[in-house]
Formats: C-alpha cells, sequence, structure tokens
C-alpha cells in the first residue's frame, strides 16, 4: 500500500520538474536562512554565521541530488533521456531512419494483415460447444476417387452402435427445400438433421426451441428451424416467428425456432428440418446420403477414433461386401471441416509473410550495423568518458525499440488498409469452392497484440547484431582504430556480408516459392475446361417435388420443354441446353454402372460415374465436343431405346481396347437390370475447376430421365451477363412461382473457382516482389556502407596505381561473391521448403528446374545491380583527397 | 566530534515523525534543531538529510507539507502528521523496540 502510494507520487513528480525544483531551492534557502538567523541572534558576525549554516546542512548540491534521485522515477527519465537522444539520431540521419522506418512497415504491415485474416479465418472461436471433440465422419473408397463422400444410413447405425468411441453420432441429409408464400419463391439449402445433431453441436436458439427425439422420429411432425439470415432477410425478424406455419415444397411447416447468427454449420445452410429416418432405412448399405457429425468421448483421440472406426467398418466390409468393400472412414474436426480449402493456402502465405518480415529484420540489421559502424567513435569516447555497457546497452535497445515501434505502428496503418483488400480476394458467394464466410476482418484486439509482439521480436532480431558488435567495442582500440583510419575490421565485414546473405537467400526462396504458384496459375487458367466457358449464360435451379413429383415426369418434361423454347427465342441467343448437374457449380451426383457380361463384384463395389443428364442442345450450347457416335435428338423419348453418352476418360478406363458403341450399361443392380445402350462419345470436362480430374461421365437424356435439378444453359452472341434478365423472364413465364438458384455466366463461374489460387499467386507474387525490393535496398546500404569504409585503402591501391576499372570490378566482385553463397544457401532452403507449396501447385514440380534457376539468376542479377551504383561510387574515387580527408 | 554518533538509517524516520508528534506542524529547519536538541547534541546530523527523509514520509502519505510563515515572519515550508502517519508511529516505535531489545541481548555481557 505504501508502496503504490510512493510509485504513485514519484510517477506524479515526473511532471512539472521546474516547479518542484524552484520548491525545493526556497526550502532550502529559507532552511539557509533560519539558521543564519539564528547564529545571528547567537552573536556571529554575518559571514560566520552563513559559513556555519553551511555547515551544519552538509553539502547542499548532494541533498538536491539525493531529493531528484528519491523524487521521481530514475528509469523512466534515462528512458525519456534515451527516447528524446534516440530521437535526436534519427532525425540527424533521416536517410537510414525512413528506410529503416519503411522497410519496418512493410514487414510488420504486411505480416500483421496475413494474420488478421489467419485470425478471422482459422483461429476465430467456433460458436459450438466443445468444438475439439466434434468431428465430421465421412466414408471414402478407392473404387470412387478415394475422396470423403457421405455414408449409407446403415453404416452409420452400425458404426454408433458398435464403435464406442463417440459419445453421440448423428445423422443429416441434404433436404433443399422451395419456400413460397412470403415474396418471390426462394430456393433454400436445406438440412434434416437429427434432434442429436443438434444437440452435439450444442447451441440453443435465439428464439423458440429446437425439437426433441420424439419429435424427430419417422412420420413425426413436420417442424422447421431457421437461420438467422432467413429469419431476418425473409421473415423481416418477426419477433413472433415462433410456432407460425411456413410452405415448404407446398407443405405446411410450424416453425419451432430461430438459431442464432454465426450458427452455420453446414455452412450456408438456412433451414433445418427433423430427419425423420424411418428405422427400417438403417439396413441399407448402398444409397449413401448420410452426413455424419460427432462428439468424440472426452479423451479419445482423432487417432484413436479413426483406428477403431475403421476397424469396426473392416468387420462391416465382412458382412456385406457388395457395398462395404475397400471403405475407409474419414474423421475431420469440425475446425477443418469449416476451413476447407483455405486453410492450407494460408498457412503457407503466412510462412511466407514470415520471410518478408525476417528480410525486413536483416535489411535493418544492415543498416544498423552499418550506421553503428559510424557511430564507433561517439561509443568509445562514451566509454572513455565512463559511461557503462549497460547504460550504453540500454541506449542501443531504446533506439531499436523507438525504430520498431514506429515501423509497427505504420504497419498496423498498413494492414489495416490490406485487409480491406485482402476481404475482395476470398470470395463469399462461390458455391463451388469449400471455403467459410468471411465477411469482416477485424483489426481486434488479438491482432494488435501480434503486431506488438512481432514488433518486439523485430526489435531483437535486427537489433541484437548491432548491439553485441557494439558492446565489443574497446574503448582504447576504437579510437585508435578511427584515428587509423580503419574500421573495416574482419568481424564487421562478416556481420555485414551475413546479413545481405540471409537477404538473398530469404529473398531467393520466396522468389522460387512464388514462382512455383505463379507457374501452376497459369497452367491452371490456360488448362482446357473441355468446354467453351466464353458467352455461356447458366441458370439453375430446382424443381419442387409438391408441383413436380418425380411420379409425373411429363410435367417435367414439359417444363424443360417450354423453357427452352422460350429461351431460344430470345434475341441474341445462338442455342439452348439443359444439364441436371452444371458443370463447376458444385452440385454434383453419382451412379453406379455395370458392363454388359460382367458379373457383379463379389469382393469390391460396382464401378460409379458421374451421372450427368442432359437435352441434345447441351453439346452444342457448352461448345462440348462430340468425338464418335451420336449425339441424342428429340427422338430419344422415354418408351424408346434408353441410350446414354460417355466421356473418353471412362471410354478409356472402362473399354480399353473395345469399342463402347453399341455396348450396354446396366445402370440399374444385378437382379433388377437397367439396361442403356452407348451411342456417343465425348470429350472429357472438367467439372470440378480446371485443377480437378475428371472423373468418368455417363450422359443420358431428360426425356428418358426427367431429373428435378436443372440448369438451363444458353450461348449468346453478347455479354451473357446482361442476358440474366430476360432469361429469367423467359423462365417466369412459363412458371412464375419457380425461385432461380443463380443465374452466372459460365466463363465468370470459371474464374470464381479459381478465387482462392488467384489471390494465393497474388499475394505471394506481391512478398515476392517486396522481398526483391527490401533486399535490393539492404544489398545497396551494406555495399553502399562498404565503399564509405574502404576510402582509404581504395585511396591507397588507387595512388599505388589501381586503376578505376579495377576498383570497380573488386567491388563488383564483393558484391557478386555474397549474391552467390546467398543463392546457394537460398537454393538449399527453397528445395528443402517448396514441398510444402504442394497443395498450390497444379502440373508444376516442387522442384521445377526452369523456375528455380530463373529465381536464382533473378537474385543474382538484382543483387549485382544494387551493388553496382556504390562500385561505381568507389570507383570514381579521387585518391589524393581519400587521403587527405582523415 | 569523536562522542557524537551517526544516525542509523530508519530511525531518522521514526525521529521526525515523533517530533512532529510533539510540536505540531514544523519546518525543516526547526525539525532539524529538535532532534539536535532532543538528543542533546550527540547525534551527528547533517541537516541535510532532513529533507529525503521527509520526501520519503510524505511520498509514503505519513506527512503532509504546505507553505506557510514562522513567527519571524519568514516564509517556509510547514511539515504536519497525516492521520495515516499518526497511527504508523505506534508502529514505528514497536519496530524500533524490538531492534532495540535484539540489539541490547546481543550486546549484553553472556553470563
Amino acid at each position: 500500500m505504501d508502496r503504490i502510494r510512493t510509485v504513485l507520487s514519484r510517477f506524479a513528480a515526473l511532471f512539472g520538474k521546474q516547479k518542484r525544483d524552484a520548491d525545493l531551492d526556497e526550502e532550502l534557502r529559507s532552511h539557509i536562512d533560519f539558521a543564519v538567523e539564528e547564529n545571528l541572534k547567537r552573536g556571529m558576525s554575518m559571514k560566520d554565521a552563513r559559513t556555519a549554516a553551511l555547515k551544519e546542512f552538509g553539502g547542499m548540491t548532494q541533498t538536491k541530488e539525493t531529493y531528484r534521485v528519491l523524487r521521481g522515477l530514475p528509469i523512466l527519465e534515462t528512458l525519456a533521456n534515451d527516447l528524446r537522444f534516440g530521437l535526436r539520431q534519427l532525425v540527424k540521419s533521416p536517410a537510414f531512419a525512413l528506410t529503416a522506418i519503411l522497410t519496418l512497415a512493410l514487414g510488420i504491415g504486411a505480416t500483421t494483415a496475413i494474420f488478421s485474416v489467419v485470425k478471422a479465418v482459422l483461429l476465430a472461436p467456433l460458436p459450438y460447444n466443445n468444438p475439439g471433440r466434434i468431428v465430421a465422419v465421412w466414408t471414402a473408397n478407392a473404387a470412387q476417387g478415394g475422396q470423403p463422400l457421405p455414408s449409407t444410413a446403415g453404416d452409420f447405425a452400425i458404426w454408433k452402435q458398435r464403435s464406442g468411441v463417440f459419445e453421440d453420432l448423428a445423422p443429416s441429409y441434404d433436404n433443399e427445400q422451395t419456400l413460397t408464400g412470403q415474396g418471390s419463391p426462394q430456393f433454400l439449402i436445406g438440412y434434416a438433421v437429427s434432434a442429436s445433431y443438434l444437440r452435439i453441436l450444442g447451441v440453443a436458439p435465439q428464439l423458440g426451441r429446437l425439437y426433441t427425439d420424439q419429435e424427430d422420429s419417422a412420420g413425426g411432425p413436420k417442424l422447421a428451424l431457421l437461420s438467422d439470415h432467413l429469419w431476418r432477410a425473409t421473415f423481416h425478424s418477426d419477433p413472433s416467428i415462433v410456432n407460425k406455419a411456413i410452405t415448404l415444397d407446398g407443405n405446411a411447416y410450424t416453425v419451432l425456432g430461430v438459431m442464432p447468427p454465426g450458427f452455420n454449420y453446414p455452412s450456408s445452410v438456412e433451414i433445418w428440418t427433423p430427419s425423420n429416418i424411418a428405422p427400417s432405412a438403417y439396413d441399407d448399405f448402398s444409397h449413401t446420403y448420410i452426413r455424419i457429425l460427432g462428439r468424440l468421448r472426452p479423451g479419445v483421440t482423432l487417432a484413436q477414433a479413426q483406428k477403431t472406426l475403421n476397424d469396426v467398418e473392416a468387420q462391416v466390409a465382412t458382412e456385406h461386401p457388395q457395398t462395404d468393400s475397400g471403405n475407409r472412414v474419414v474423421l475431420v474436426p469440425l475446425r477443418e471441416q469449416l476451413d476447407g480449402d483455405i486453410r492450407k493456402p494460408l498457412l503457407i502465405l503466412m510462412g511466407a509473410v514470415g520471410l518478408v518480415l525476417l528480410i525486413a529484420c536483416a535489411n535493418t540489421a544492415g543498416l544498423a550495423l552499418a550506421r553503428n559502424a559510424e557511430r564507433q567513435k561517439e561509443i568509445a569516447v562514451r566509454l572513455a568518458l565512463g559511461a557503462t555497457r549497460r547504460r550504453l546497452l540500454r541506449q542501443f535497445v531504446t533506439e531499436s525499440l523507438l525504430l520498431a515501434v514506429i515501423g509497427g505502428a505504420g504497419g498496423i496503418l498498413l494492414a489495416l488498409a490490406g485487409t480491406h483488400f485482402l476481404l475482395g480476394l476470398f470470395p463469399n458467394e462461390v458455391a463451388n469452392l469449400n471455403i467459410p464466410k468471411v465477411t469482416e476482418i477485424p483489426m481486434d484486439r488479438g491482432v494488435l497484440l501480434f503486431a506488438f509482439a512481432i514488433t518486439l521480436l523485430t526489435a531483437f532480431l535486427f537489433g541484437i547484431v548491432p548491439v553485441v558488435k557494439g558492446m565489443r567495442t574497446e574503448a582504447g582500440a576504437a579510437m585508435k582504430d578511427s584515428a587509423r583510419g580503419n574500421t573495416n575490421t574482419r568481424r564487421s565485414n562478416r556481420s555485414r556480408s551475413a546479413v545481405v546473405m540471409s537477404e538473398v537467400a530469404l529473398s531467393l526462396m520466396l522468389l522460387t516459392g512464388a514462382g512455383l504458384v505463379v507457374a501452376s496459375f497459369q497452367k491452371v487458367i490456360n488448362a482446357d475446361l473441355g468446354f467453351r466457358p466464353e458467352h455461356v449464360l447458366s441458370m439453375q435451379l430446382f424443381l419442387p417435388p409438391d408441383r413436380y413429383p418425380s411420379t409425373d415426369p411429363a410435367k417435367r418434361r414439359q417444363f424443360i420443354e417450354g423453357v427452352e423454347k422460350r429461351l431460344s427465342a430470345l434475341p441474341g441467343v445462338k442455342s439452348v441446353g439443359t444439364i441436371n448437374f452444371l458443370p463447376l457449380s458444385g452440385f454434383w451426383g453419382t451412379t453406379s454402372f455395370l458392363l454388359r457380361g460382367q458379373a457383379p463384384p463379389k469382393n469390391g463395389q460396382a464401378p460409379e460415374a458421374d451421372n450427368r443428364i442432359i437435352t441434345p442442345g447441351y453439346l452444342q450450347t457448352m461448345g462440348l465436343p462430340l468425338l464418335r457416335g451420336r449425339n441424342f435428338t428429340d427422338a430419344d423419348h422415354a418408351g424408346e431405346l434408353q441410350v446414354a453418352m460417355i466421356n473418353q476418360v471412362m471410354a478409356k478406363q472402362y473399354f480399353a481396347g473395345k469399342d463402347p458403341l453399341g455396348e450396354q450399361l446396366n445402370l440399374g443392380t444385378a437382379d433388377k437390370p437397367d439396361w442403356w445402350q452407348i451411342v456417343g462419345i465425348t470429350g472429357d470436362v472438367k467439372a470440378f475447376g480446371q485443377d480437378q480430374p475428371t472423373h468418368a461421365d455417363i450422359y443420358r437424356p431428360f426425356d428418358q430421365l426427367p431429373f428435378p435439378l436443372v440448369a438451363f444453359t444458353m450461348r449468346t452472341e453478347t455479354d451473357p451477363a446482361l442476358m440474366v434478365k430476360s432469361a429469367e423472364q423467359a423462365l417466369w413465364s412459363v412458371d412464375p412461382d419457380l425461385p432461380v438458384l443463380k443465374a452466372i455466366p459460365m466463363n465468370l463461374l470459371a474464374s470464381q473457382t479459381l478465387a482462392v489460387r488467384r489471390a494465393s499467386a497474388a499475394l505471394f507474387s506481391a512478398f515476392a516482389v517486396l522481398a526483391l525490393v527490401l533486399a535490393c535496398i539492404g544489398i545497396y546500404g551494406v555495399m553502399a556502407y562498404a565503399v564509405t569504409q574502404r576510402r582509404q585503402e581504395i585511396g591507397v591501391r588507387m595512388a599505388l596505381g589501381a586503376r578505376r576499372s579495377n576498383v570497380l570490378r573488386m567491388m563488383m566482385g564483393f558484391g557478386f561473391r555474397l549474391a552467390l553463397y546467398g543463392v546457394v544457401i537460398g537454393l538449399i532452403g527453397a528445395f528443402a521448403l517448396t514441398r510444402l507449396l504442394q497443395s498450390l501447385l497444379f502440373e508444376v514440380n516442387a522442384m521445377n528446374p526452369l523456375v528455380f534457376s530463373i529465381a536464382a539468376l533473378v537474385l543474382v542479377a538484382v543483387s549485382t545491380a544494387a551493388s553496382y551504383l556504390p562500385a561505381r561510387a568507389a570507383a570514381s574515387i579521387e585518391p589524393m583527397q581519400a587521403l587527405r580527408t582523415e | 566530534m569523536g562522542d557524537k554518533s551517526d544516525v542509523l538509517q530508519g530511525t531518522l524516520d521514526l525521529m521526525v515523525l515523533k517530533t512532529l508528534e510533539s510540536m505540531g506542524p514544523l519546518h525543516g529547519y526547526g525539525i532539524a534543531r529538535r532532534i539536535e536538541q532532543v538528543s542533546g547534541n550527540s547525534l551527528s546530523l547533517n541537516q541535510g538529510t532532513i529533507y529525503p527523509a521527509l520526501l520519503r514520509l510524505e511520498q509514503r502519505g505519513w506527512i503532509k507539507s504546505a507553505w506557510g510563515t514562522s513567527e519571524s515572519n519568514r516564509r517556509a515550508k510547514f511539515y504536519s502528521l497525516s492521520p495515516r502517519g499518526r497511527r504508523q508511529i505506534e508502529e514505528e516505535i514497536e519496530n524500533w523496540e524490538r531492534i532495540a531489545s535484539t540489539m541490547s541481548r546481543f550486546l549484553a555481557p553472556s553470563n
């Protein structure tokens, strides 16, 4: 308590120092006056009285000094002194200060900006109960490409029963719905989830309640939970929405509750309904549609659960070999599930920007080294005058911190501007990329703390070398040294060379990485999609089952026919076609098939192909080539011969050495065959993005299999984006109650697919350029300094007959050698690190020799160029002048 | 001078507090003179050392200071005990007595 009071009053004493000093002076003066007065009364002479008074008092100056030290906070006062001195030093060498501050601001700013994205996307707390133990459970099978896919209800039931690693395991499945009666009809991404699914996530609704296990049973009541967004946008935040009735797919549902904002698992879902799974469904091992969410028991690790579940699935496979052979169970932590495809690129970018920060540190260290060497004399003088090393050390640390803090403040401003730009690089309205919604990148306390931490770190990194070197200075030696005019000792040479080499090495690593990523991006952009996306408008919609039931295929046919006719009649439309799963849309589905004469596989699943259903105009509209055979025609009706086309991948994979034309595919089961005759072979389409492999495709005519998911495509003469309105009008003239899911030109869709790649390539290149510029500045600074340091030496050489060209070559050679060493180190580093970039690469080897050599050449060229100006300055030294100064 | 002893570290604070307690508000010179008189001039006190001691006590909030006028009509800074300081005296005395008795036990001729 007393101590706190003391510190507070000492702190207060830091202000109004002059008044306090005057106060003390007056007090002490009055003290002496009292004493003199008393002495005079005792009969002393004025002079003696005064002398005696001062003697009694003791040392006046000493008292004042003790008093002052006791009064204030000496540490703060020294700090203030150091800061003032440091600022004066910076102002005295503005070129150094500006370069260092700018360098640090760029490094810290870029790092902070990327970190703010990482924090907003990867580190944001999940609004779920104990999210670390929540996992998504998927089935992967090599026969289907090995990617994680939904599971069967049968597998789900057995896993839940036998695995024992889950506290709870819950099923869900896609349940798209059309909402009517609330303004224009609206297609909603919906999920049917079990009551336990919501319990696993552990989120309470902001209004109303969740449904119970009793309510979530086969034949249970029709209930719905709304997303916050749906509630606000469509129901105008109606506070009494609970228990009101809404119409989904023509059925009346009761609104049970509204989920809170931020509840978005699975992302972009607008409506949740009970799963209503009938007990009989749990005997089904063939339909893969169940998306599973589980909560691990406390203490069970992901790896343990993974292993246990795979052991269970191995048992299931022996019991159900036809459906489960080769199945692998994949557990994905909720966090990764939500981060999706953006996690790795972000982490890679974070690493890259970290390298930029290191370069900024090296740069500033180099500059500080050069400047401190100029201050050797100052240091020596201060040491000689009795300054302690501690005191000097504090001075240096303060100066480094001062630079870093100013740079850091600038960096935060840059980052603020940068996050605004970064937000634009991660689009939200992209259905075909699995990336989380990011609507804002806040510059919050965590980010600021991070910026502060890296500021301190940089201050340490770039400050430590000059300080340690400064501390080694011997007062006598340095003064003698400078008297001889030769501070260019071997040691100072070495640390400066190290700085240059590390800058070259780090820049090379970044440049190589950027080169690989950009080369990959080029390849992806130029990759052939298999169709011509220019001048094609797509319009996706979903046929609600209440009005277009599967029992009435004729109605679906009529609808498609009607819309295609109206669209073709639009001015500027060249051709029109329709497909169920639009390439690049993110929607897709598969069908398993057997070849004629092929026995159903005993151990192993039937092969699968993507299920594509089209109208005759589709191939022409998309510019998808027909390679052999014939296209569908209007004559391929229901009731006629069932016909199919396959793509090249399928032809090569399953008809090696055989002509597929005329062959028959069984798309039913072995017991109940459903035969389709192959009449044509089409080209391959990159339906999942330019950088993704093409699956085997089976095309069938819409007329023979009317599908409820529809994407109209039209080839236009002008900008397809301008045709959206009239296309929608054409649709609504056929059915005014159908919501359009998405209307978008195909080339835009193709470009959106590359959003993450584009952002990564752009940022990576920006970092590489930044690194090059910083390295350039750094090398220039160090070389220029080396020239000033070697002025006398060069003067002597020239006086002894060295020619200017010799000097130029000598200095350039020095820079070139450093660059070369740096390049060698950098190449080793790049070889070690580029492997980590794998997820950003496409058809470019992580060791691509071309990229490596170009990057190396660029760096050698840049660093040689950066040392040219200083070298020329060295060559133009006038020997007599150089020798005379000093 | 040989028969004068130096002021022990820490004891000066107690002397100042005690002086202010018995004399009421007093300026620095007055406090110094009073301590010299009470000690019978047996202490070698540099009067100047009283000021850091006063500052220390004031920082702890045990005494207060204010400018005023002396009997001889001279401007001077007067120090007085704060309520906290008044309470503190008891504790300081106890402290001192504990130290003093410990010391005397050490110095007593051993039997």
